[in-house]
């Protein structure tokens, strides 16, 4: 917005400088601190001027045709004034406008609006779930006049309890019609699956949607919405607003970061601890804006599951029997000196800077630097060097940029970014999408245009999708030049480039060979080190980008597979649930030692089984795939005995000489900036810095953007790449690994990853838990005929380690010769990597289960 | 039943299609054949209309659930509509309404038990210097000296015969009407 024209309007009086073509309700918040009232106006969605709540005085001052020159009337520019009031929504700021937002007429006006929206409404404020928070409540005690002149007995009778979906619930009585969770489908999502049905007074919102409404974003309409109307099965009659303390936190479950606050209140459910009641979105314009995937909202059951692991576990013969810190730590202590520094960590993307912090320290004390990164993801090293640049935005992409998605399933993977990517497509940005399968973004990629229903433009989308070979991501980018030379040179020559690299189908050779292919293809365009420019991956969990800046790495993780260390200790991850394969490996280890939040396959194996706490019982910081250091602070009372992971390892490092044990989470935090200089010294204070954002939701209105919080959290800091510090990289060699080949008579089987599954993180979340696919293997259609399968049919997946039980799923859209199983669906271990894999008809397609 | 892939109607399906740049500017002319195949605007239709018209069924209920014309609930084989607006007011349309209710046995906007007729008052049909004017499937019922319920009686009957003769007699009370007009 830097550039553009700054225009003169005169607001009740006095003159602002207001940016040309800014909407009139959000110039008037943003300078002149003036709060015009709104309902069915949403500052991320195009204004329709429905509810007509932002009535105000319009005029023009008057300029003489001839001269151009203001024409003055006693002293005072002489102003045209429109005969009637007019919305400030649908106004844009233009020079010369002249406002009054305090006169009678007007104070009049948003009266009679709010009487005419009451007429209806039902009283039931004290039993509503927005009471307190509520828009219409707040805005009636502003401007409503505080006594009904409406007959109780005329008032409409609807539903209450009107289900749109498993998630959402539509109360049809409170509903005012503002049409905000409609267009919220419509514009934002882009799946209008929500409508007005019928109209006058009788206008209802209604959706077709089959299954009903549960797109990935659909909690959101809850958050937006200006009254009761639309809750979430979830929260609903769960607790008052204003018994809640919002703690501000970060989504645990992706690379995005999303910013969140945990609504949490001392509960009798939880042992009068206090307990999560909720999960809201909070603003981080850079991160996630003001929203929040389903996944984000819903998952947080499994933060107080009783199926977590409560006490230290340590095995007695064979079992694994509870104990207590002050007999583990010794016991730890001892195991870890007989090691005699044949000891490695294998960590997963759950566990915080902090913990990875001491983990490496604890190591680096025992003498041992083997620091593994248990991740699908390789090539993260590159993130450091050619990721997006600081200051990078996704929601300020548009017109000449170009996005590339590549080897992911985004709106699996990472739901903000599909999103976020989603929309720079609608503002014009090109966008590339290839993979091996359709997927739902590329079939976005692919549209020429996006219809909306709520307007009648239709907005011209420029895109492609492309199907590459199974698992020849990094083969068709490294050759990009030469196959299509069109596409190449649309993102070489693109304003600004943002590629999205996943490793769907790819092992760790073959995904550093994308990542170097995707690098080299920025470093050839000059897109590293400037904002919006640059590599993204997909890590899974929240701290993938942390583990490379603590130096983990998958390199070491594949030392570590070839040579088993004497002691192994895993941090926040499940080999033996992850792969069928690292049983073989596991086998060769001593001593296993595992800090988990579930009793999960490596537990079992375990010779001791530490629990740690969640990212809900403490503080902490997360990297996300943009490189942005996140705090989370703590929210929920703690679960039986767990410790943050970096406390457990505090402790046993105090036990073995190494120093005194750090007491709190911002301490470690001081230790690791002062000695990483990747951190440039960031304090836990740097992180909760927080700045006015545009579009302002909180001020004095409070919910001018539904109830999505104004961040008081942090808005983090995002760490600088090496480019972006001035150093230029350099293209690198792509080392194409061979490409995984199936046996003779058998698939290749391709892991994927689902959005919603059966992790053990998942299961505790009933709402979501329904909504899981059942265990499926995706065939093509002449491959299941080979094997005489048939759609439906009950088939066993054999692959190296295990087995898995599943309903085949027969399709043209999976390639020849390749069987999909996503991860974490079946009951036992599937592949989490591209493997060779038969598949077995065991039992016909049952009709009804 | 389907309007999808039904001869009856493929030719007029096509043609509304391509009268538009736009598949979805069709959704209107489709929503009536599904009308017109189900007898009412049923979830079948929807979906099937969405389909042709590459838009989400949401968007066509919604269509469908703001225009009075089309129905969703299941209306008889006959739908019957009688104006009670001004002009047919003055000329007694309230009591034929009324009872043209009580002869079928139905409630207002209800349908009779054998399925065959739907009778409901409507806003302004149009026809005001027929008055009290009456529409049948969404075409004009008329006669010399205006309608009666003799004239009803006898077009429910007829309609109960077989729909030949209703057309027949619609028909015939039309010639009259125009006949009378030429001379006049």
């Amino acid at each position: 917005m830097a550039e553009t024209k700054l225009v003169t309007i005169t607001i009740d009086g006095k003159a602002y400088q207001v940016p040309a073509g800014s909407n009139l309700v959000d110039a008037a918040k943003w300078h002149a601190d003036n709060d015009i009232p709104v309902f069915c106006y949403h500052p991320k969605m195009a204004p329709v001027g429905m509810c007509r709540m932002c009535v105000v005085e319009l005029g023009m001052v008057e300029k003489d045709r001839a001269t151009g020159e203001v024409i003055m009337e006693n002293g005072q520019p002489k102003v045209r004034w429109m005969p009637k009031l007019q919305t400030a929504c649908t106004q844009v700021a233009t020079d010369g406008m002249v406002v009054r937002t305090d006169t009678d007429k007007v104070k009049a006006g948003r009266e009679s609006v709010i009487e005419f929206l009451l007429t209806s409404h039902p009283l039931d404020c004290p039993i509503c779930d927005k009471g307190g928070e509520c828009p219409l409540q707040n805005l009636t005690m502003a401007h409503g006049n505080g006594v009904s002149r409406m007959n109780f007995a005329d008032k409409l009778k609807l539903d209450k309890h009107v289900p749109l979906g498993d998630l959402i619930y539509l109360d049809e009585e409170r509903c005012i019609q503002c049409a905000r969770c409609i267009r919220f489908q419509d514009e934002i999502v882009g799946d209008d699956v929500l409508a007005f049905h019928e109209r006058g007074r009788r206008l209802q919102i209604i959706t077709k949607s089959d299954p009903g409404f549960d797109t990935y974003f659909s909690g959101n309409t809850t958050d937006i919405c200006p009254v009761g109307a639309l809750t979430t099965a979830d929260f609903r009659f769960g607790a008052r607003p204003w018994e809640l303390t919002d703690v501000p936190s970060i989504c645990p479950h992706d690379a995005a970061g999303t910013n969140i606050s945990l609504s949490t209140r001392l509960d009798r459910d939880f042992g009068g601890r206090a307990m999560i009641k909720r999960v809201m979105p909070r603003q981080n314009e850079a991160v996630n804006e003001i929203w929040i995937s389903d996944r984000t909202r819903f998952v947080h059951h499994f933060t107080r599951s009783d199926d977590r692991l409560q006490s230290p576990m340590v095995r007695r013969g064979e079992r694994l029997s509870p104990t207590v810190w002050n007999e583990a730590i010794p016991a730890l202590a001892e195991v870890l000196k007989a090691a005699n520094g044949d000891v490695a960590v294998l960590a997963g993307g759950g566990a915080s800077n902090e913990d990875l912090w001491e983990l490496r320290q604890l190591l680096k004390g025992l003498g041992s630097e083997r620091l593994g990164a248990w991740t699908t993801h390789s090539g993260a090293e590159l993130l450091l060097e050619v990721g997006v640049g600081k200051g990078s935005n996704l929601g300020t992409l548009g017109k000449g940029d170009a996005i590339l998605v590549v080897a992911s399933d985004l709106e699996e993977e990472v739901p903000m970014w599909y999103l976020r990517v989603k929309q720079a497509q609608d503002r014009g940005a090109f966008l590339a999408v290839a993979n091996h399968r359709p997927t739902r973004l590329a079939e976005i990629a692919s549209q020429t245009e996006r219809k909306v229903a709520s307007q009648t433009e239709r907005k011209p989308l420029v895109g492609k999708s492309v199907l590459y070979e199974a698992g020849k991501a990094a083969h068709w980018l490294n050759d990009l030049a030469n196959s299509d030379p069109e596409l190449y040179n649309t993102l070489k020559d693109a304003q600004n480039l943002v590629i999205i690299a996943g490793a769907e189908g790819l092992d760790w050779d073959g995904g550093r060979a994308l990542m170097q292919a995707a690098a080299n293809l920025l470093i050839a365009g000059g897109h590293v080190g400037k904002p919006n420019n640059g590599l993204m991956a997909t890590l899974p969990e929240a701290n993938g980008m942390g583990l490379q800046y603590l130096g983990y790495t998958t390199q070491n993780a594949l030392d570590i597979i070839k040579n088993p260390p004497s002691v192994l200790i895993t941090a926040q991850c499940d080999p033996l649930g992850d792969d069928p394969t690292a049983g073989s490996w596991m086998s060769k280890v001593n001593t296993l030692i595992t800090l988990t939040l579930f009793p999960d396959d490596t537990t079992q194996r375990a010779a001791f089984a530490l629990p740690v706490q969640s990212f809900a019982e403490r503080d902490g910081t997360f990297i996300n795939g943009e490189r942005r250091v996140q705090r989370f602070y703590t929210a929920q009372g703690p679960m039986g005995d767990a410790l943050p992971l970096w406390e457990i390892i505090a402790r046993l490092r105090e036990r073995l000489g190494q120093g005194r044990a750090k007491v709190s989470a911002a301490a470690v935090m001081l230790e690791l900036s002062n000695h990483l200089p990747s951190f440039n010294g960031i304090r836990y204070k740097d992180l909760a810095q927080v700045e006015r954002q545009y579009p302002d939701v909180g001020g004095k209105d409070l919910y001018y953007g539904g109830t999505a919080y104004q961040n008081k959290g942090g808005l983090g800091v995002q760490l600088p790449t090496t480019a972006d510090n001035g150093s230029a990289p350099t293209t690198g060699t792509v080392n194409l690994p061979e490409v995984k080949q199936a046996k003779k008579g058998e698939l290749l089987l391709i892991p994927t990853v689902r959005l919603y599954n059966r992790s053990h993180i998942m299961r505790p979340s009933a709402l979501i838990a329904n909504r899981v696919a059942k265990p499926f293997a995706a065939l093509n259609n002449a491959d299941a005929k080979k094997l005489g399968i048939k759609h439906g049919d009950r088939v066993e997946v054999r692959f190296n380690g295990g087995q898995a039980t599943v309903t085949a799923q027969v399709s043209d859209s999976t390639p020849q010769g390749v069987v999909f199983v996503p991860r974490y669906l079946a009951d036992t271990p599937t592949p989490m990597v591209i493997t060779s894999a038969s598949v077995v008809k065991v039992s016909d397609a049952v009709a009804v289960q | 039943m389907a309007i999808i892939g039904n001869k009856k109607y493929q030719e007029r399906i096509n043609e509304h299609l391509a009268k538009y740049p736009d598949k979805r500017s069709a959704v209107m002319p489709l929503l009536y054949i599904a009308q017109e195949e189900y007898g009412w605007v049923n979830d079948e239709g929807i979906a099937e209309v969405a389909q042709l018209c590459d838009m989400d069924a949401t968007q066509v209920k919604s269509i469908a659930g703001f225009y009075t014309m089309y129905s969703e609930k299941p209306k008889g084989k006959y739908w019957l509509q009688v104006c009670t607006d001004l002009a047919c007011a003055l000329r007694g349309a309230d009591e034929l309404h009324h009872e043209l209710l009580h002869e079928l046995g139905i409630e207002e906007g209800g349908t009779t038990e054998d399925g065959m007729f739907t009778a409901e008052h409507v806003m302004c049909l149009a026809g005001c210097d027929r008055a009290p004017m009456l529409q049948c499937n969404f075409h004009f019922v008329e006669a010399v000296g205006g309608l009666t319920m003799a004239h009803l009686r006898e077009l429910i009957a007829a309609a109960r015969q077989d729909d030949k003769t209703l057309q027949k007699l619609i028909a015939k009370w039309r010639d009259e009407v125009n006949k009378q007009v030429q001379q006049s």
